[in-house]
C-alpha cells in the first residue's frame, strides 16, 4: 500500500493530503504518547494542582481545606505574618549563595580549563580526578566536608593552628564562614562538570584565530578577552544558565552541613518551602511561595537570555 | 475531526478531577479514632508489625535489637522489625507516612508529640492498654500519663524520662588545681569553679545554641528563675519574660566573662568534655552510656541551681499506635502485646541511658545497685519539668531554639532575641490553634 | 589595533554547537604553548585539594571514636581498628543496600528518559502535526521552572498512586523533563536529511526511519543524555529525603543524611559510611571515565 506521504510529496489529490495529514498528526502523536503521559501527570498537572493549593489553607492531615483566595500571597508581602519574615530571610539567603557562589563556578573552572587545553601530559587524569567528587554525590562531599570543616573535630582548623591562625574559625557555625564553606564546597563539589564542558568548548575554538590574534601583536590576556571569550559564548551561555538555576536550587548542602543555620541564616528558600509544606504541613503557603520563587526566575532568566543576546550583537 | 490539543487538555482535566477527588477521599477515611485492642494473650492470625523509635545511641542500638529478638522468639506469630532513626526524622516523616498508610505499628515519640499527632488524627486510643496494663496515674511521675492524652483520651503509654545533669570532668578540675570532690551546687560555688579555671586557662563550660543542649540548659535556668515557656492555656509564649531573660543572659555571659569560648559547634561542648578541653558540661543522663566518655574520668550530679528555685529539663518518651490509614487491627493488638512484653521486661532499659517512667520500676534498689550512675538523675526527679502537652506545640518550640541560638551566637541581646522568638511562637500558637484545637 | 573577528553562533540559536574542532593537528601543535611549570603546579595543587580530602575521609574511617575526637590534626588512625565498619555492619542502616537501590532507580530513570524523549524529539523535529507549536511551547515553558513548585503537588500525586517509599517515587515523575526533548531535537535537526528521505522513498514508515537511521546515528547525543540522566538522578537529594520513608527503601543520598544524623559526630563512623558509599561509585567511574566525561563535555558543545 502507498505510504501517504509519498503520495502526498508526488503531489497527490486533495483528499489523501488530508488523510495523510491525519495520519502524520496520528503517528506524530503516537511518538509523543509515552513523553505526553509522564509529562501530562507530572508536570502540567502538578503546576496546575499546585496553584490551585496555593488557595487554599491545606493542610494533609486534616480533611478540611478551606478556601482562602490569594490570601497565602498577601502574607508574603505583609510584614507581621507567619511567613512574610521566614520567606524573605530565606530568598535573600538564596541570593546571597547565588551571587558568591556564580562567579566562583564560572572562573574556576574556566580558569582550569584554559591550563588544560594546553598540550598537557595525562590531561585526561587530570580531568577524570577533577570530575570524581560531582560522581560522589551530594550527600558523600557535604558529609565529609561536615567533618572536615567541624570546628573542633575537623582537620582544617586543627591545621591552621598549628600554623599559628586562628583554629576556632566557626565554618559550620557562623555566618560569613557558613557562606564561605558552602560555596567552596559547591565549588569543589561540581568545578568538575563546568571544567569538563568548558573544556570542549575551548577545543573547538580554531587554532587559526590565535595564530590571527598573535600577529596582530596581541598579548595572552588580549587573546583571552577576544579570542577565547567570544569563542566560548555559545558554551558559555549554556554553562551560566545551568549553574545559575543549579545554585539558585541549593538544598544539599545546607541541610546537610549547616542545617541552615545559624539561626535560619543558610535556610534558602527550596529548604524552606520544602519544610512548610512536608514538615509543618503547610501546604497553601508553601506552593505560594514557590510560585514566587518561578516569579523571580523567571525574571532573572529572561534577563540573563536578553543580556546574552545584547552582548553577541 | 477530533483536535488532538483538545484531546489532551482533556485528558488533563480528568486526569486532574480523578486524582484530586483521591486526594480529597483519602483524608475522610480515618474517622474518629479508634482503640487499640488489648488482647490479655494475643490471640490473632500471625503478623508482621514495624516499630519506629529514635534510639540510635549509647547502648540502644545493642539493646534493642537484643530485647526484640526475644520477643520474637518467645511469640511465633508476631515479628517485630525495628526500624531506629534519628527523631528528628521520625517527627519529619512519620505524619505524612501514616497518613499514606506507609506508618509504623507502633512508635515512641516524645511528650509533646502525643497530643500532636493526637490532634492530627494518627493515633489509636491506649485506654484499653492502659487498663490491661494497670496503670493508673500515679505509677508516674507527676504530669507524665497526662502528657499522653488529648482531649479527655489517653493515646500514649509513659515508657521512659530523661533529665539533664551535669557531668563533670574530673581530670581537668584535678590540672586546674580544684579537688575534682567537690561539687558545685548553687551559682556562687559554680562561677566560683568556673573563675578558678579561668584563671588556669580553661574553658570552664561549653555553652551552645543548640537543641542539644543549649536549649535544654535556657529551659532549666529559665525554670530556676522562675519563668515558664507558655502560658496556662498555652496560646501565649512566656518565655521572653523577665525570668527568661535572666536565664538567657546567664548563658550569654559564660561568653562573655570568657568561661565559653563563642560560636561552639553542634556536639561541641560533649566532645570537649571529652577531649578534656573543658570540665562541666550540662548534658542528658543518655550521654552516661556514651562510650568516648568512659575514656576519661568522670562523674556526674544534679544540675546547679543558679536561679531561685530548683529545676531541670527532662523529657519523656512514650508508646503510641499509629492509626494507618488501613490499619490492620490485628498488627494493633499484635503492638499492644509487645508493648506490654516491653514493659513487663524492662529491667535492663536503664542500661541505654534512659530512667524508666513506671514509678516501682526505678526505685527498685536494684536499678541503682546495676546503675549507680543514674543516681543523680533520679534525685532530680522530683523537681523535673517536663514537654509542654498542646498540639502542635514543636513548631513553637523551634522558635525558642532559634532565639537561643541568636543570642549565643551575638546576633542579638538576649531580650531582643526572646522577644523576637516569643513573637513568632504565639503566632504559631494561634495556628496550631486554629488547626488542631485543643 | 584591529580587532579579530569570531565566527560566533547567531543569537537566536544560543543553544546550538560551538564551531566543530576543524583545525588539523598541526596547526593546533602550533599554537598550543609548551605547557610551563606553573601550569602543572596549579594541577597538581588542585588534584591535591581533590583527593587529599578523600584519602582523609578514608584514613579517619579507620579511627576510634576517642581518637577522632583527641587527635583531629593527625590522619594516622591510632590505633588502627575497624569498629566503625564493625557498628556499621551490625546496625540497621543497609548502606550497601542503599547503593543498590540508587542504581536501579538511575537506571530505571534513565532508560525511561532515552525512550520518551527521543520519541517526542523526533516527532517534534520530523514530523509536521496539528498542534505542534502548542506542545513545544508548553515543554520549553517548563524548563525555567524550578523544580520546588512541582515538590509538593508532585508529593500528594505520588501518594494517591500508593508510590510513597518505593522507588517508583524516584524513577517515574522525574522521567518527562523538558531537557532531554530539547537537547535531542537539537541534535536530530542537525542530521542531515538525505538518509531519511531516500528511505522514505523506498517505503520506509517513521517507526522504521526513527528505529533504523535517526537512533543509531544519535549515539553520542543518547550517551551524553544518558550519563547526564544517570547523574542527575544519582545526585537527586530533595525529593528522595521527602518521598523515602523506611531505612530499606532508601537511595544513597537521603541515606547519608541519615546516617550523618544517627551517628552525628562520631565521625569515625559517619566517614566509614561515606566510605562504603563512595568506593562501588569511585570503581565504576574509573572503568568509565574516559566515555563519561566525554559525554557530558559534549552537552554543552552540542546542546
Amino acid at each position: 500500500m502507498a505510504d501517504p506521504a509519498i503520495v502526498t510529496r508526488l503531489g497527490g489529490g486533495l483528499r489523501p493530503r488530508r488523510a495523510a495529514a491525519g495520519r502524520r498528526t496520528r503517528t506524530a502523536y503516537l511518538f509523543l504518547t509515552p513523553f505526553l503521559v509522564i509529562f501530562l501527570i507530572f508536570v502540567v498537572f502538578p503546576a496546575v494542582y499546585g496553584l490551585w493549593i496555593s488557595l487554599h489553607v491545606w493542610n494533609p492531615l486534616l480533611d478540611d481545606h478551606p478556601f482562602v483566595g490569594l490570601q497565602n500571597f498577601f502574607d508574603l508581602f505583609t510584614p507581621g505574618s507567619l511567613t512574610f519574615e521566614d520567606f524573605w530571610e530565606s530568598m535573600g539567603a538564596t541570593g546571597i549563595f547565588v551571587v558568591a557562589s556564580v562567579p566562583f563556578l564560572l572562573a574556576i573552572p574556566l580558569g582550569i580549563a584554559v591550563l588544560l587545553n594546553r598540550r598537557i601530559k595525562g590531561g585526561s587524569v587530570f580531568r577524570g580526578i577533577f570530575f570524581a567528587p560531582y560522581v560522589l554525590g551530594v550527600a558523600v562531599v557535604s558529609v565529609l566536608w561536615r567533618y572536615l570543616l567541624d570546628p573542633q573535630l575537623g582537620v582544617v582548623n586543627a591545621v591552621l593552628g598549628l600554623l599559628g591562625l586562628p583554629s576556632d574559625i566557626p565554618w559550620t557555625v557562623d555566618v560569613p564562614w557558613a557562606w564561605i564553606s558552602l560555596v567552596g564546597i559547591t565549588v569543589w563539589w561540581t568545578l568538575g562538570l563546568n571544567t569538563v564542558i568548558l573544556l570542549a568548548g575551548l577545543k573547538g575554538i580554531s587554532p587559526d584565530l590565535y595564530e590571527a590574534a598573535s600577529l596582530d601583536g596581541a598579548g595572552a590576556w588580549r587573546k583571552f578577552t577576544s579570542v577565547t571569550l567570544p569563542g566560548l559564548r555559545p558554551v558559555m551561555t549554556f554553562v551560566v544558565t545551568v549553574t545559575l538555576l543549579a545554585s539558585a536550587n541549593m538544598f544539599g548542602q545546607s541541610f546537610l552541613i549547616t542545617q541552615g543555620g545559624p539561626g535560619t541564616q543558610t535556610r534558602t528558600a527550596i529548604m524552606y518551602i520544602a519544610n512548610q509544606g512536608l514538615v509543618q504541613n503547610q501546604m497553601g503557603a508553601a506552593t505560594a511561595m514557590s510560585y514566587l520563587l518561578f516569579a523571580f526566575l523567571a525574571i532573572v532568566s529572561v534577563v540573563n537570555f536578553r543580556l546574552q543576546r545584547d552582548n553577541t550583537k | 475531526m477530533k483536535h488532538p490539543t483538545l484531546r489532551a487538555a482533556a485528558a488533563v482535566a480528568i486526569l486532574g478531577l480523578g486524582v484530586s477527588l483521591a486526594a480529597c477521599s483519602s483524608g475522610s477515611s480515618s474517622a474518629a479514632s479508634d482503640s487499640v485492642r488489648a488482647d490479655a494473650e494475643y490471640s490473632g492470625p500471625a503478623v508482621e508489625i514495624t516499630f519506629w523509635n529514635g534510639w540510635t545511641g549509647g547502648a540502644a542500638p545493642v539493646l534493642v535489637p537484643k530485647l526484640v529478638a526475644e520477643f520474637n522468639d518467645t511469640h511465633p506469630d508476631i515479628k517485630v522489625k525495628s526500624n531506629a532513626m534519628e527523631w528528628a526524622d521520625i517527627a519529619q516523616k512519620m505524619p505524612l507516612a501514616i497518613k499514606a498508610g506507609k506508618g509504623p505499628d507502633v512508635a515512641v515519640g516524645h511528650g509533646d508529640d502525643v497530643a500532636t499527632y493526637a490532634a492530627q488524627g494518627l493515633l489509636l486510643k491506649t485506654d484499653d492498654v492502659v487498663d490491661a496494663l494497670g496503670y493508673k496515674e500515679s505509677d508516674f511521675p507527676e504530669g507524665l500519663m497526662a502528657a499522653g492524652q488529648f482531649d479527655g483520651d489517653q493515646y500514649g503509654v509513659p515508657w521512659s524520662v530523661t533529665p539533664l545533669g551535669l557531668y563533670i570532668n574530673k581530670d581537668v578540675l584535678a590540672a586546674a588545681g580544684l579537688d575534682p570532690e567537690t561539687v558545685p551546687t548553687d551559682a556562687e560555688s559554680y562561677l566560683a569553679a568556673l573563675d578558678a579555671l579561668k584563671a588556669a586557662g580553661v574553658h570552664g563550660e561549653w555553652a551552645d545554641g543548640y537543641v542539644f543542649t543549649g536549649t535544654f540548659e535556657f529551659e532549666s535556668l529559665l525554670w530556676q528563675f522562675g519563668g515558664d515557656l507558655f502560658n496556662e492555656d498555652v496560646s501565649e509564649a512566656t518565655f521572653n519574660s523577665e525570668a527568661g531573660v535572666k536565664a538567657l543572659t546567664w548563658m550569654t555571659d559564660l561568653i562573655e566573662k570568657g568561661y565559653s569560648p563563642a560560636n561552639v559547634a553542634q556536639d561541641g561542648n560533649i566532645n570537649a568534655l571529652i577531649g578534656s578541653e573543658t570540665a562541666f558540661n550540662w548534658n542528658g543522663v543518655w550521654q552516661t552510656t556514651n562510650e568516648a566518655l568512659q575514656s576519661v574520668s568522670w562523674t556526674a550530679v544534679p544540675v546547679p541551681q543558679i536561679g531561685t528555685e530548683k529545676a531541670v529539663w527532662s523529657s519523656s518518651t512514650h508508646w503510641m499506635f499509629p492509626a494507618n490509614k488501613n490499619q490492620d487491627p490485628d498488627k494493633s493488638a499484635a503492638a499492644a502485646t509487645f508493648v506490654k512484653w516491653m514493659n513487663d521486661n524492662s529491667a535492663d532499659w536503664a542500661s541505654t541511658g534512659e530512667l524508666p517512667a513506671q514509678n516501682t520500676v526505678r526505685e527498685d534498689p536494684a536499678l541503682l545497685q546495676n546503675y549507680p550512675a543514674l543516681a543523680p538523675f533520679l534525685e532530680q526527679l522530683e523537681y523535673a519539668h517536663y514537654e509542654t502537652v498542646s498540639p502542635g506545640i514543636t513548631n513553637a518550640m523551634a522558635e525558642v531554639t532559634t532565639g537561643v541560638n541568636e543570642a549565643m551566637l551575638g546576633k542579638k541581646s538576649p531580650k531582643e532575641a526572646l522577644d523576637d522568638a516569643a513573637e513568632k511562637a504565639t503566632q504559631l500558637l494561634k495556628q496550631n490553634k486554629a488547626q488542631y484545637g485543643g | 589595533m584591529s580587532t579579530v573577528t569570531t565566527p560566533t553562533a547567531t543569537a537566536s540559536d544560543t543553544r546550538s554547537a560551538a564551531p566543530e574542532p576543524a583545525a588539523p593537528a598541526r596547526a593546533r601543535n602550533r599554537r598550543r604553548r609548551t605547557p610551563n611549570v606553573l601550569t602543572y603546579v596549579v594541577l597538581f595543587l588542585i588534584s591535591f585539594i581533590i583527593v587529599v580530602p578523600l584519602l582523609w575521609m578514608l584514613l579517619t574511617s579507620f579511627k576510634t571514636d576517642f581518637d577522632a575526637i583527641n587527635s583531629p590534626a593527625s590522619p594516622w588512625p591510632n590505633p588502627v581498628t575497624t569498629e566503625a565498619y564493625g557498628t556499621l555492619a551490625t546496625g540497621n542502616l543497609p548502606i550497601l543496600r542503599w547503593f543498590a537501590n540508587s542504581v536501579i532507580a538511575a537506571s530505571a530513570q534513565t532508560a525511561i528518559i532515552l525512550v520518551t524523549a527521543s520519541t517526542a524529539a523526533y516527532a517534534l523535529a520530523r514530523l509536521e502535526f496539528r498542534g505542534k507549536k502548542i506542545v513545544f511551547g508548553a515543554i520549553v515553558a517548563t524548563l525555567l521552572v524550578p523544580g520546588v513548585v512541582f515538590l509538593i503537588p508532585n508529593y500528594l500525586i505520588v501518594d494517591s498512586f500508593g508510590w510513597l517509599d518505593s522507588l517508583w517515587a524516584i524513577i517515574v515523575p522525574g522521567a518527562a523533563g523538558a531537557f532531554g526533548v530539547f537537547f535531542l531535537r537539537q541534535f536530530f535537526i542537525s542530521l542531515p536529511t538525505e538518509i531519511e528521505e531516500a528511505a522514505r522513498v523506498d517505503g520506509a514508515g517513521d517507526f522504521r526511519i526513527f528505529w533504523q537511521i535517526i537512533l543509531p546515528l544519535s549515539r553520542p547525543a543518547l550517551a551524553t543524555l544518558a550519563v547526564l540522566s544517570f547523574l542527575t538522578n544519582w545526585n537527586d537529594f530533595i525529593w528522595p529525603i521527602y518521598v523515602l520513608l523506611s531505612p530499606e527503601n532508601l537511595t544513597l543520598q537521603p541515606g547519608l543524611s541519615v546516617l550523618q544524623g544517627t551517628y552525628s559526630t562520631h565521625f569515625g563512623i559517619v566517614m566509614a559510611g561515606a566510605v562504603i558509599a563512595s568506593v562501588p561509585v569511585l570503581i565504576l567511574f574509573t572503568l568509565a571515565q574516559k566515555q563519561i566525561v566525554e559525554s557530558v563535555a559534549s552537552s554543552g558543545v552540542k546542546g
